[in-house]
């Protein structure tokens, strides 16, 4: 029966500190820097295309958006009308495709499409990374130290909080200041992010200077295109953009503008 | 020894402050691999950078030890790490048979990885330095092919048409390494020097009328471009030689206009001249511009 307005007392053994709520905080914080050593063996780096069409087939909508967006610095008429005919028969016959024979079938499955495959192993394995540690883990705090109630907040809580700090303590009448050693993982669990960030560096994965360095060379690595995205769809609409496209020309009167702003005197 | 250089902001023509990065460079590799300071990419873009200004000023060691550490970092299979160390068999290449076998490595990784750029692209400027034009010229084209989107490769394309006499073609390079980066003041004043040069026989008018539209918009980007004032004096004179009239349409230029932007032109370049030999130290590295400049200000006096 809990005493109203009184102050709650449980005599812990303070065996139960050594015993149990610092293993549980340790193996919480080695787990996490395995699991992230881990991610970075297995964290295969994006592959770039392999033959130049595949390369092509990524730039050439880049092209068309450069055209769109900066012709008007740059062309005068003539030539910006020759830019726009190649480029917008180009979309249309889809001869910037990988392959032009493939074109108009629905593209391929990605469960049986090898790139795709390999993203979605990608994916796989990065979400095992993360739940088969955790599964063990929780399942091991289980079955030793389950209905341990092993630390006192020193402060009040509203009685929110019982479900989230006394999992595996089934008592109705506990003050809500008590955590049992389940909740003590899961706050571990979720609170332990800066402490990862502390021991492994801000960033939290060390393989990005290997991506940068890639990165160097942007002219290979970049995809403007999702995986899954027919480029056959997105040529297209970007022969319509380009087709609708209104030619104007700064360079036009440049003469008089340079004169006004530049010298005034001159005028 | 002076305070240390940002490697990152050396302009590839400027000999001065690449010597004197070189001359840094036992003492930024010095500390060796151990204490290297930080594992950031700033800090291996500045090796990039010594290991370049090495091999420009000869110094073959520190260079090499440049790539050690760059590819003991990313390992001798990173695409940019094989084109360094091409860049370097390059430099190091005693005669014409060396560099000829450097030519059949290139072609070896290509036909393994047919898409590594960096090496793509060390195989155009070798064909090139053995004087094999053409053969840079089909290589280029068909790295731009797959590659439209870089504009390195587009300039290079266009000076190399323009050292085979190729104006139009050149003049087509420049234009789409401008739509990549519609701002470079440099690369609008290059196309205007080009399409100077193009428009030399009287009836290209046009030509000579887009020059002089090209380095105004350089100018208008970078107020005090001295190459941009002096390809301006020069195509401006150019088209009132030709006997610029004042055409119909309204988007051209009137002749008075032409003519005024000539006056302009000089005057700024006058300026520019008069300040800039003042404080020499400070432009010494664009000093033989300066001189040109000076040599062009002399002919339109003697002129008129």
């Amino acid at each position: 029966m809990a005493i109203q307005g009184g102050e709650q007392t449980i005599l812990r053994d303070p065996a139960l500190f050594y015993w149990i709520l610092f293993p549980i905080s340790i193996v919480m914080i080695l787990t996490g820097i395995l699991r992230h050593y881990a991610t970075v063996l297995m964290n295969s780096p994006p592959k770039g295309p392999s033959t130049l069409p595949e390369l092509r087939e990524r730039h050439a909508l880049l092209r068309g958006v450069n055209l769109r967006n900066h012709a008007a610095a740059v062309l005068d008429r003539e030539s910006f009308e020759i830019r726009k005919n190649y480029l917008v028969s180009g979309f249309r016959n889809g001869s910037f495709l990988k392959d032009p024979n493939n074109r108009g079938q629905p593209p391929a499955n990605p469960m049986t499409d090898p790139a795709g495959m390999e993203q979605m192993m990608g994916m796989l394995k990065g979400n095992m990374m993360m739940m088969i540690p955790q599964t063990l883990i929780m399942s091991w705090i289980n079955a030793f130290f389950s209905g341990f109630v092993i630390l006192k907040l020193p402060f009040p809580l509203t009685i929110r909080f019982k479900s989230m700090l006394q999992s595996g303590v089934m008592t109705r009448d506990l003050d809500v200041k008590w955590v049992s050693s389940l909740s003590w993982y899961f706050l571990n669990l979720f609170g332990l992010q800066s402490v990862f960030g502390f021991i492994l560096g801000s960033d939290n994965s060390a393989n990005q200077m290997a991506q940068q360095m890639g990165m160097a060379n942007p002219a290979a690595m970049m995809n403007p295109m999702q995986p899954g995205q027919d480029p056959d769809k997105l040529f297209l609409s970007e022969a319509e953009n380009l087709e609708v496209m209104e030619h104007f020309c700064i360079l036009d009167g440049v003469e008089e503008r340079v004169l006004q702003n530049f010298a005034p005197e001159v005028n | 020894m002076g305070a240390p250089i940002n490697a990152r902001g050396i302009n590839g023509s400027d000999l001065i402050a690449t010597l004197h990065l070189a001359q840094q460079a036992p003492g930024i590799l010095g500390q060796g691999p151990t204490k290297a300071k930080k594992d950031t990419a700033e800090e291996y873009g500045q090796i990039e950078q010594l290991f370049l200004a090495c091999l420009r000023t000869g110094d073959d060691q520190s260079a090499q030890a440049c790539l050690d550490r760059l590819s003991q970092r990313f390992g001798p299979a990173n695409e940019k790490v094989m084109g360094l160390r091409g860049l370097y068999q390059e430099a190091t290449a005693k005669d014409n048979s060396a560099l000829e076998k450097c030519l059949k490595e290139y072609e070896k990784i290509l036909g393994e990885n047919p898409v590594n750029v960096p090496i793509l692209k060390r195989r155009v400027a070798l064909l090139r330095s053995l004087h094999r034009s053409s053969d840079a010229i089909a290589a280029l084209i068909q790295l731009l092919d797959a590659v439209p989107t870089d504009a390195e490769a587009w300039c290079e394309l266009a000076d190399l048409y323009q050292s085979q006499g190729l104006g139009a073609q050149a003049i087509f390079s420049l234009e789409e390494a401008l739509l990549i980066a519609p701002n470079a003041w440099n690369i609008h004043a290059r196309l205007g020097e080009v399409l100077y040069v193009s428009a030399s026989a009287p009836e290209e008018i046009r030509l000579a009328s887009k020059s002089v539209q090209h380095f105004c918009r350089g100018i208008e980007l970078c107020d005090d471009y001295l190459r941009g004032f002096y390809g301006l004096a020069l195509a401006s004179s150019r088209l009132l030689d030709m006997g610029y009239e004042t055409p119909s349409d309204r988007a051209m230029p009137s002749k008075q206009t032409v003519s005024r932007l000539h006056e302009f032109a000089l005057k700024r370049l006058r300026e520019m001249v008069e300040t800039r030999s003042v404080d020499d130290q400070h432009w010494a590295s664009s000093r033989s511009e300066l001189i040109a400049a000076k040599a062009l200000l002399n002919r339109f006096e003697q002129k008129s």
